[in-house]
Order: C-alpha cells, then sequence, then structure tokens
C-alpha cells in the first residue's frame, strides 16, 4: 500500500495552509494585513491563485498590489454536514465564492453576519482572521449599510 | 486520412460485483468477481487480456492499482495503467482503451475499477479522502469538500435560470424508480418530492436524498478491435463510436463559468466523431453525483436548451416515455456509488441496454447511446458514444 498512517489528531485540526514557492508572499501579505493579486504588467491580468507566470499571456512580469477587499457573492452553500470533525463545530456554516472588485473569484467563509441571509449578489468586505501565529485567512463580512 | 476511433473497437463483456454494503470483500476481490464476470459475459479467459486499464481505489491505495490487480488475477499484460481524472475516469477507460486497441498497443483491454467506501475505507482512509480532496491552501482551510462546489454550481444555476429545488429532487424521484426496476440495486423504496426535501441539509441548496449514495462495488469490461469482435462470433459487440473529453480548471473559484461546463466540449468532440447529434441518442447515461449535476448536464450535453434542464427534467423527459432516457439502472443516486467506478455501473447498464437484455428496464430500439462521466467539482470532462452493429 503506499500511504503511511496519519495523525488520528490531524481529523480534530482544520487543514492549514502550507505556503510554496508560488505562495510564500501571498500568505506574508495576509500577516501583515494585505491580501496581494498578481497583476500581469505584460496583458493586465488579475489573479488570486498565486503562481510564477501570467495565465493568459505566459509573461512572468507579476506585481503583488492589494486588493481593495470589496467583493459580492458570486455564489455559497451553507454546510449543515461538516467535511470532517475539525469543521462539525461551526455547523451551519455560509461557505462563500466571492468575485473581487478587481476581477478574481475565490473561496471564503463568512463572518459577523448570518449564514442564511446569504444572497447572490450580495456585497462583502474582507476580513483578516489570524487562526494562527504563522496563518491569517481572509474572510468576509457583509458590507453594512453607510460602510 | 481522417483519424477517428468510431466503430474501431467494441465492448464484448460486461460484468459486475454485488454492489451497496459488501463488507466481506476487498475491492481487489470486488474487482475479481466483475472481472470473472466480464470474461465469462465475453466467452475469453484471463489469458486473452493483454492490456488492462484500471481507476484507482481509496481502500486499496495501490500506487499502481492496474498493475497490483494483474498481479491478484495472475496476469502479465503487455499495456497497463490507472488513470485519474476523478469521476470522469470512467469514460476515459473506454476513450483510452479504443484510441490503444486501434494503435495497435494491446489486442483486447480489462477496463475495471472497484471500490469500498461504504465498509473498506478505515478511519484514517477515510479522513485523507476529506481532506486531500480540494486545494490545500486556497479551498480547504474554508472546509470546503467537494460536494460544496457542485452545490454553488447548483445554487448558481438557480440563480441564473430559475431552476427550483422541487425540479431538483425530481431528478432523484425519477432515478429512484429506476433503481426499483434493477435487481441488486442499493436503494428501492420509492420516494416523493417531499421526500427529498424533508430528508434534511447536507449543504444547500442539496438535502441527503440529493446526494448519492457511498458504496461498495465494482465493474469491468472486455474491449477489442472490431476485428477480433467479428472473428469471435460475438453476437451484439457495443462499438465504440466517439470520444471526447474537456478539463477546464482546478479550482472551483477558477472555473470559468459555474452553469456552463467543459461537458459542452467533450460532447461536441463525441458527438463529431460518432456523427450523430443529441436527438439521435436513444439512452445515455449522465453523471449523477448529484441531482443538480443532471439537470446542468441535459442541458451542456445538448438534450434541452441552456437554463431548461429543471423544466425539462420536471417534464419526466428524462424516463421512458420522454425525450432521452437517463440513468434507467438507478445512477450513483440511487443504483451504487463507489467512488471512481461509480461511472462504470453507467457503463454496464448502456451495454446492456444496446443488447436489449435489460427486461421491463428496456429502452425500445435502443441503438445509440451516450454516457457522459465527470468529476472534481466539474473540473474534469469525458463522453463516449456507444452504438449497435446498426449505427456503424
Amino acid at each position: 500500500m503506499a500511504h503511511t498512517a496519519m495523525n488520528p489528531d490531524d481529523a480534530l485540526r482544520k487543514p492549514l495552509p502550507a505556503p510554496d514557492a508560488d505562495s510564500a508572499a501571498f500568505w506574508a501579505g495576509m500577516r501583515e494585513g494585505r491580501l496581494l493579486l498578481q497583476h500581469c504588467l505584460a496583458c493586465g491580468h488579475v489573479q488570486y491563485y498565486q503562481q510564477g507566470i501570467c495565465r493568459v499571456c505566459g509573461s512572468d512580469r507579476l506585481e503583488h498590489r492589494a486588493a481593495s477587499g470589496r467583493g459580492v457573492v458570486y455564489s455559497y452553500s451553507v454546510v449543515h454536514r461538516a467535511p470532517g470533525p475539525a469543521f462539525k463545530a461551526d455547523t451551519p456554516y455560509a461557505l462563500l465564492l466571492v468575485e473581487l472588485g478587481e476581477g478574481p473569484r475565490m473561496v471564503s467563509s463568512l463572518v459577523d453576519g448570518d449564514h442564511a441571509a446569504v444572497t447572490i449578489g450580495m456585497a462583502v468586505e474582507l476580513v483578516f482572521d489570524p487562526v494562527t501565529d504563522q496563518v491569517t485567512l481572509p474572510r468576509f463580512r457583509p458590507v453594512r449599510a453607510g460602510s | 486520412m481522417k483519424r477517428t476511433l468510431r466503430g474501431r473497437t467494441a465492448i464484448i463483456g460486461a460484468g459486475r460485483s454485488q454492489v451497496g454494503r459488501v463488507p466481506d470483500r476487498s475491492p481487489l476481490l470486488l474487482a475479481a468477481d466483475a472481472t470473472q464476470a466480464a470474461l465469462a459475459d465475453a466467452g475469453l479467459a484471463k489469458t486473452d487480456i493483454d492490456g488492462v486499464l484500471a481507476s484507482p481505489a481509496l481502500a486499496a491505495p495501490f500506487h499502481r492499482f492496474s498493475v497490483a490487480f494483474s498481479e491478484y488475477l495472475g496476469i502479465q499484460p503487455t499495456f497497463s495503467n490507472t488513470l485519474q481524472v476523478s469521476g470522469a475516469t470512467a469514460a476515459t477507460q473506454f476513450n483510452i482503451a479504443a484510441a490503444a486497441i486501434a494503435g495497435g498497443l494491446a489486442e483486447t483491454i480489462l477496463i475495471v475499477g472497484a471500490d469500498s467506501l461504504l465498509t473498506g475505507l478505515t478511519p484514517d482512509l477515510a479522513l485523507r479522502a476529506l481532506t486531500e480532496s480540494r486545494d490545500q491552501q486556497y479551498e480547504m482551510p474554508f472546509g470546503i469538500p467537494v460536494a460544496n462546489t457542485f452545490a454553488m454550481t447548483a445554487l448558481r444555476h438557480m440563480h441564473e435560470y430559475g431552476t427550483t429545488a422541487e425540479q431538483l429532487a425530481m431528478v432523484a424521484v425519477i432515478e429512484r424508480e429506476h433503481a426499483a426496476r434493477t435487481p441488486g440495486a442499493q436503494m428501492t423504496a420509492p420516494i416523493t418530492v417531499d421526500d427529498v426535501l424533508n430528508s434534511g441539509w447536507v449543504t444547500t441548496p442539496y438535502h441527503k436524498l440529493d446526494c448519492s449514495l457511498i458504496s461498495d462495488g465494482g465493474a469491468a469490461f472486455i474491449v477489442t478491435s472490431a476485428e477480433r469482435a467479428r472473428a469471435l462470433g460475438v453476437a451484439k459487440p457495443v462499438y465504440i463510436l466517439g470520444g471526447g473529453e474537456c478539463y477546464t480548471h482546478e479550482h472551483i473559484f477558477l472555473m470559468p463559468s459555474l452553469t456552463t461546463t467543459g461537458a459542452v466540449r467533450s460532447s461536441a468532440k463525441a458527438y463529431a466523431m460518432a456523427g450523430c447529434t443529441p436527438a439521435e441518442i436513444d439512452v445515455a447515461g449522465v453523471y449523477d453525483c448529484f441531482t443538480g449535476t443532471v439537470i446542468m448536464m441535459l442541458e451542456d450535453l445538448g438534450f434541452c436548451p441552456k437554463g431548461e434542464g429543471g423544466r425539462f427534467v420536471a417534464d419526466r423527459q428524462m424516463t421512458y416515455g420522454g425525450a432521452i432516457p437517463c440513468n434507467t439502472h438507478g445512477g450513483l443516486l440511487s443504483f451504487a456509488h463507489s467512488g471512481m467506478p461509480g461511472s462504470l455501473f453507467h457503463f454496464d447498464e448502456i451495454v446492456h441496454q444496446l443488447r436489449g437484455e435489460c427486461g421491463e428496464r428496456q429502452v425500445d430500439g435502443a441503438e445509440l447511446a451516450l454516457v457522459h462521466s465527470l468529476g472534481g467539482g466539474f473540473a474534469t470532462q469525458a463522453t463516449t458514444i456507444l452504438g449497435t452493429a446498426a449505427t456503424l
């Protein structure tokens, strides 16, 4: 068989991103309170998923710029049955597919809001959630009137 | 010379294991059960197999499942691979088998897949299945396994086209009707739309009965050249007429459209190779991991216009007497879903439909059929078109 056993305690821990060469700067930016998007200096394409080349034109002239943090809910799903023990206490929670003002979409989850009130097209704003000393996750909350 | 696989290979044997809860048989033994049934169906011996194309098994995580299974079966093939494009793997097994035989890499290929998702996963393997299914940096930290990616596409489809929860539920109701007529199906008790809507949330918009089953089981097929099928005197060869695939993204947030998928292109390639149109297909096997998946695929495969899938299903167009009877065995929703082999059961049903062997489930005049497999939150798409000798 191919695999060695995992530690059973892993089931109780939420998975955390392990930055790689493509993403180290992104996760460092998150710790500093900036969500860094890659802007292609050759063709103008903006990408969230961090990689060494532009997905449209192939250029490696990519520049990190902090996102505005504004977006809308492109789609979502309210999770009632958790994907494993680590997320059980959080249910029900709203998973979001957010379309950022700059164009890219990203997966996140709702904070500071009612999961039952989420709608497609709802305006949301970025919240920096320091889940450990090393990892800050991007989450979103509803944009409140007047904010 | 025009390059095509049309009619150059045929399925000459099909077999499956017991499905559902099968705790006393390993994935390898389930695969052996299916293989021996397929060989008996073809009238061949295991020594006639010179190629093996397998899907991997979560409950038997060999690095090389096709090689491990060949050893288990006691054969030494000269062509072998274990394919892995999630739920789409099944149709790719047929497409690649056809290409390998047409290109001379093998003469008689065993297509096989089996897994024990219901009773064979240790807590450790179940944990891997949960935590390793999506991207570790940009998806999993938020608690999003593959089911939620399908859920988000369905909610978007409801938003864009007015598809309703009742229309989604009808897919489950119809497939359960089909399973009730299928010997050995895992779930056969009749259900209503209200039953689906009252079965409890899993992840919106999906209730428990909108979701496919978790099963043990496997299936196997013998594919050979059309020439060899004729030389063997096979009574009812099922010809591979066309194949197509499409891979649009890996991450759900990079899916180009949440409501129009790569199935448009995979099926267009298959239709072009087979030389037919959607309207000419008599019976179909459509990947049905969730109810909404079927609705979107009926559109993308060309059986109804984009956005009309919900009404098409509610109008009972996907069953007997409708435009395209689908998943007449009960599908992943009611027959069985043992993971990557799940879509092989659609092929098993289609082979028997095209041979006219389905008894009370038989679709009258079934000559031309389509099977569509997909996976990874619509990331992977593969289509195969099959037909009887009359369609050559």
